[in-house]
């Protein structure tokens, strides 16, 4: 806790709030479930109309109807029929309250929790989450699949995501080159290491220790046994039939398989949203490949248990306008837009806010973009108010000033 | 004006031309004001880097000014020159050398932010790449990208201001951080507590690009910047109170420099200007109407197939605007941002050239008079010779390499580091006098170009057939509808075309490393074939849109079944790698340019990242460039060394150090490395030559 903070309790508990409850604000108490983040990342701009907060009988529903979920008074869009079957593991927020219209801005601030900055480069969630959250095992603790993640910022090139491009397809860096035998390659290895440590030795310049470490993990990953992960050949059919024979169907699937070998944080990518026209069919065939994959992820982690320590947020920059436009498009809307959350403590089954009637402003409990991030920080016992330093030596909290983690999620 | 500017360039080289070489005294005095400036800290007995002897500096100048080591050739004449001449032979032929422009490219493009993706992005990057061949004067150049209105397809500068949306709070950020190493820009939200930046002098500074308007023109298709009537930048900011708002009255908010007595510097840019003013005096401006037309809408670009009807549209369109006053709306010049251009370029103004002289110090010598370099808070670490400096680049008009050879044939450029037998705290003393110098490492377009240089990779190595390999392929196969999906999803039975379709084609795994060079010259010459670069390098909105319509295709798609097989192929594998310097810009995230630290260029105030990764290591230990560059192919010079009747492994081991590392191998490192070629040479030496590519030596400089 920083100093500013204390004090800030200390005035607040003379005002009559009480101390544990501030703590409990400030992260001190937080949940301490969940281990893993899946980030499912929805680049565009994602209809909250024809998703999560569905609007029946309203002339912005557009052409999908609501169906009921396996939540007890929890409707989603009719185009999510497999996930609407694991409702009861779900929780949404309806009433996120976005300041940022511009993709750019609004990617920023949904990734980061702040706003842009010509200063700095702020880190996004992943970034954040693993630079307080060790590494477990060989692989690298944030792995991005099918796109990139927000940057490391001030954290530096340690705490990035790794890249994974295609999922299911093998990645030619994680091998010695074509023709080079594994014998061969340990003997270039053992002659660059000497090479290096002779001029690490005669110099002793920092970097060139950052740079023999970065080999030395880079070469402990090629050799890892944890690498077969990647590998979803050996998947049963029924199992890739079940996520979708898709890139993101592989991503949902490789991403599961991730954290069930310990890595942190593993973002998916999906991009497409920005449906300034022609929205409907556009979300269908978004939703043909979303939903059996967010499905069969939450379905097959609940089966392991693995849903107790993993969070699963699905968000996206911005939602769109509830009003149609000539194009049968919608357009980007930022004031009201939703996100879904699973796992990690989340109790399943509730809605958090709502929006009000046409989806167009938050009509309850209204949660600002760096709530989510504070909120994934509690679940993972993150003080998202933690006090850090950038390389410059200017102090920074981990999540920007004034967010709340959105306690009643984990009720 | 352009036409005016550009022929004040020809100028302007031509006197370059004939005086490039720097005079002794002023590199001399360089190194004692820093002695005297480091005094003035009150630094005591600072220990000295040893200078670097010939080949490093070599190796180092090579890097710096073409962006890429030497070659062997280069070596052998770099040496056959008498040894005292040596360095003023290299440094001339070097800043004659075409790479100095692409290497110097990347420098204006991390400080422009230039994306090839935003509106004449790649238009921009072909201006700048063409003004450093010319060599024009910074003051010049940044007096075009502050001032240009009209499109990118007759005025490239435009672009710097494109690529903001001209919006006149981001564009005052610009300025201040981009021209004069200020950070202003927080003060656009707030006045800083620290800084003494107010809130009101960031608004007067936004209003010089208040009534910069951008629109885009019907018959083109193309976004145009102008000048409107109306003052848009307004004060108080909105959320305050008293709610009316007024127009605020531009005012340039730093402090330029008084003088009782015209100092020399001045009185050198002076008469040099006066000089190159009078060989201009017989040119005449000429702008013509038609020109004006012909360059903004005659072209279509889009239609190629139906040019003839583009162009009597075009023609049409042409009689219609012909009554409009062209200049007036599409090009209307604007008065406020050619005053702001005079503020910022001034001589009076040291902001200016403060900036660029720390910025390329900072370049060439790994740290700069002040840090972060877009950050001056009115102290540097070393007055006089930024002084000196500074007079010395505006008394040159602003001649930025002059400027840069001014500052390499200091002595203090050519210092080396401290080794570890030096405590770290008197190492950390002796860099920030720059008593010593500071390990860099290559930019990331120099690491790549350095190992295809190394590896001979510009051209084949291999003859044909030599590399045939089988490669397995997964191939996704379409299955026959059952006669119920027939039915009831209307699903079409498999066509001859879709049979073996292959999943992705994905023929080249290794396309991190893959480089596809933009043609400059075109750029600049034609708008068609800008129109096609820009194609190339779509819109994050075309990008959009394509997927959307790939979602649509892909509806039916999704439902349809596939299974996969696996087909073998045969291909030759031997490849050419050209250079990285010349690809629209910045590349792909994953790209190995982004991977080794080329910035994203989003957003104001992002550096080149620097530090070591797992990724980078991964990408060189296993890349494809690397390991096409350490094999040993039979058209190389080296071949013949390890094989056959001229086998001489001693000298084959000598060419493999000189090539990779610019030096001779020690004792040592030559029995080593007859070790690692044992009684296979030609692999052997593939091994040492991987080895000698993936070492700290290679990627970072003497």
């Amino acid at each position: 806790m920083t100093r500013r903070r204390m004090l800030q309790a200390t005035s607040a508990s003379i005002l009559g709030m009480p101390v544990a409850k501030l703590l409990a604000a400030s992260g001190q108490a937080a949940a301490t479930k969940a281990e893993h983040v899946i980030l499912f990342w929805n680049g565009g701009g994602m209809s909250h109309v024809d998703t999560w907060d569905p609007k029946p009988g309203r002339p912005v529903q557009g052409e999908f109807s609501a169906i009921d979920t396996s939540a007890d008074g929890v409707q989603i869009s009719s185009i999510f029929p497999n996930l609407a079957k694991q409702m009861h593991h779900c929780a949404l927020v309806r009433s996120i309250a976005g300041t940022n219209g511009a993709h750019g801005r609004a990617t920023y601030e949904l990734q980061t929790s702040y706003n842009m900055d010509p200063s700095l480069i702020h880190p996004g969630l992943g970034s954040i989450v693993v630079h307080e959250k060790n590494r477990l095992g060989d692989l690298p603790a944030f792995i991005t699949i099918n796109g990139q993640a927000a940057k490391s910022g001030y954290f530096g090139q340690s705490c990035s995501a790794y890249f994974i491009g295609e999922p299911g397809e093998k990645d030619p860096y994680l091998s010695f080159p074509t023709g080079i035998t594994n014998a061969r390659g340990n003997k270039r290895l053992d002659l660059l290491a000497r090479m290096n440590a002779r001029a690490t030795g005669k110099t002793g310049v920092t970097d060139f220790k950052a740079t023999d470490s970065a080999i030395k993990e880079a070469v402990s990953l090629m050799k890892s046994p944890a690498l077969k992960v990647f590998d979803l050949d050996k998947e049963k059919p029924e199992t890739l039939a079940r996520y979708g024979d898709s890139d993101f169907g592989r991503g949902a699937l490789l991403a599961r398989k991730l954290v069930e070998t310990g890595v942190r944080f593993v973002q998916v990518n999906r991009g497409g949203f920005d449906t300034h026209s022609n929205n409907f069919p556009a979300m269908e065939n978004h939703a043909l490949e979303m939903d059996p994959a967010l499905a069969s992820l939450v379905e097959d982690l609940a089966a392991t248990g693995k849903l107790e320590s993993t969070l699963v947020l699905v968000l996206s920059e911005f939602g769109r306008t509830p009003r149609i436009n000539s194009n049968a498009g919608r357009d980007h809307h930022a004031r009201c837009f939703s996100c879904l959350m699973a796992g990690g403590g989340v109790k399943g089954g509730q809605v958090i806010g709502a929006s009000d009637k046409d989806a167009m402003e938050p009509a309850d409990r209204p949660v600002k973009p760096s709530d989510i991030h504070a909120t994934v920080c509690h679940a993972l016992g993150i003080d998202h108010e933690k006090e850090v330093y950038t390389p410059q030596d200017r102090p920074m909290i981990l999540v920007r000033e004034g967010a709340e983690p959105v306690h009643e999620l984990f009720a | 004006m352009i036409f005016l500017r550009a022929n004040r360039s020809i100028v302007t080289l031509a006197l370059v031309c004939l005086g490039l070489a720097v005079s002794v005294e002023a590199t001399t005095v360089v190194d004692t004001k820093l002695a005297a400036d480091n005094k003035a800290r009150g630094e005591g007995e600072l220990i000295h880097g040893q200078p670097l002897d010939d080949l490093s500096y070599l190796r180092k100048a090579t890097i710096d000014v073409v962006g890429r080591i030497p070659t062997f050739s280069e070596i052998e004449q770099y040496q056959n020159w008498p040894k005292a001449k040596r360095r003023g032979l290299l440094l001339d032929r070097l800043f004659k050398d075409k790479g100095l422009a692409d290497r110097w490219t990347i420098f204006y493009a991390d400080l422009l932010r230039i994306r090839s993706r935003a509106e004449g992005g790649n238009r921009l990057l072909a201006y700048i790449h063409n003004s450093i061949e010319k060599n024009r004067p910074w003051d010049e150049i940044a007096r075009e990208l502050i001032a240009a209105s009209g499109s990118s397809g007759n005025t490239p500068s435009v672009g710097f201001l494109l690529a903001d949306d001209s919006d006149p709070m981001t564009m005052a950020g610009a300025t201040a951080q981009v021209f004069l190493g200020v950070r202003m820009a927080c003060a656009q939200c707030h006045n800083h507590p620290f800084d003494k930046w107010r809130q009101k002098q960031f608004y007067e500074l936004a209003g010089f690009f208040g009534k910069t308007k951008q629109v885009e023109n019907r018959l083109s298709k193309k976004t145009y910047v102008t000048e409107g009537d109306e003052m848009n930048v307004l004060w108080p900011p909105e959320r305050r109170k008293p709610k009316e708002r007024f127009p605020v009255d531009p005012k340039f908010p730093f402090p330029v420099e008084e003088f009782s007595v015209k100092p020399d510097y001045l009185k050198r840019l002076e008469a040099l200007r006066a000089g190159e003013a009078l060989a201009l005096t017989k040119h005449k401006e000429s702008e013509s109407l038609d020109a004006l037309i012909d360059s903004s809408g005659g072209k279509k670009g889009l239609g190629i197939g139906v040019e003839p009807v583009a162009l009597s549209v075009g023609k049409q369109s042409r009689d219609d605007i012909r009554k409009l006053d062209v200049k007036g709306d599409l090009y209307r010049k604007s008065e406020l941002r050619r005053q702001l251009a005079d503020h910022v370029t001034g001589p009076e103004n040291r902001y200016f050239a403060r900036n660029m002289v720390n910025r390329i110090w900072a370049e060439l010598m790994g740290r700069g008079f002040y840090h972060p370099v877009d950050d001056y808070q009115g102290e540097v670490t070393h007055p006089q010779t930024v002084d000196f400096l500074c007079d010395e680049f505006i008394a040159n008009g602003y001649d930025m390499n002059h400027l840069i050879r001014l500052i390499m044939e200091t002595e203090t450029y050519a210092k080396s580091t401290l080794g570890a037998e030096v405590e770290l705290a008197d190492r950390d003393n002796s860099r920030a006098a720059f008593a010593s110098g500071t390990k860099r490492r290559m930019l990331s377009e120099v690491l790549y170009d350095s190992v295809v240089v190394a590896g001979h990779l510009q051209e084949y190595k291999w003859p044909k057939g030599a590399n045939v390999r089988q490669v397995e392929r997964r191939v996704r196969v379409a299955l026959e509808p059952t006669p119920e999906e027939e039915l009831e999803l209307e699903i079409e039975p498999v066509s001859e075309g879709e049979k073996m379709k292959p999943n992705k084609p994905r023929a080249n795994p290794y396309n991190l490393e893959e480089v596809i060079s933009l043609d400059f010259d075109q750029l600049v010459k034609s708008e068609l074939d800008r129109d096609l670069g820009e194609m190339k390098a779509m819109s994050d909105r075309e990008i959009e849109a394509e997927r959307m319509a790939e979602m649509a295709r892909k509806k039916k798609s999704v439902q349809r079944r596939y299974t996969y097989e696996t087909v073998m192929e045969k291909v030759d594998d031997n490849p050419k790698f050209s250079s990285s310097m010349r690809m629209s810009t910045p590349a792909a995230p994953t790209h190995f340019l982004r991977v080794f630290g080329q910035p994203s260029r989003d957003g104001l105030g992002e550096f080149r990242e620097h530090t070591p990764s797992m990724r980078q290591a991964l990408m060189m230990l296993n890349g494809k460039v690397t390991h096409e560059a350490a094999r040993v192919g039979p058209y190389e010079p080296m071949h013949a060394l390890l094989a056959g009747n001229k086998r001489n492994l001693a000298k084959a081991i000598e060419l493999a150090y000189l090539e990779i590392l610019t030096r001779k191998p020690s004792a040592e490192e030559l029995v080593e490395a007859r070790a690692v070629l044992g009684q296979a040479p030609v692999s052997g030496m593939a091994d040492l030559r991987w080895a000698l590519l993936n070492s700290h030596e290679f990627r970072y400089l003497p």
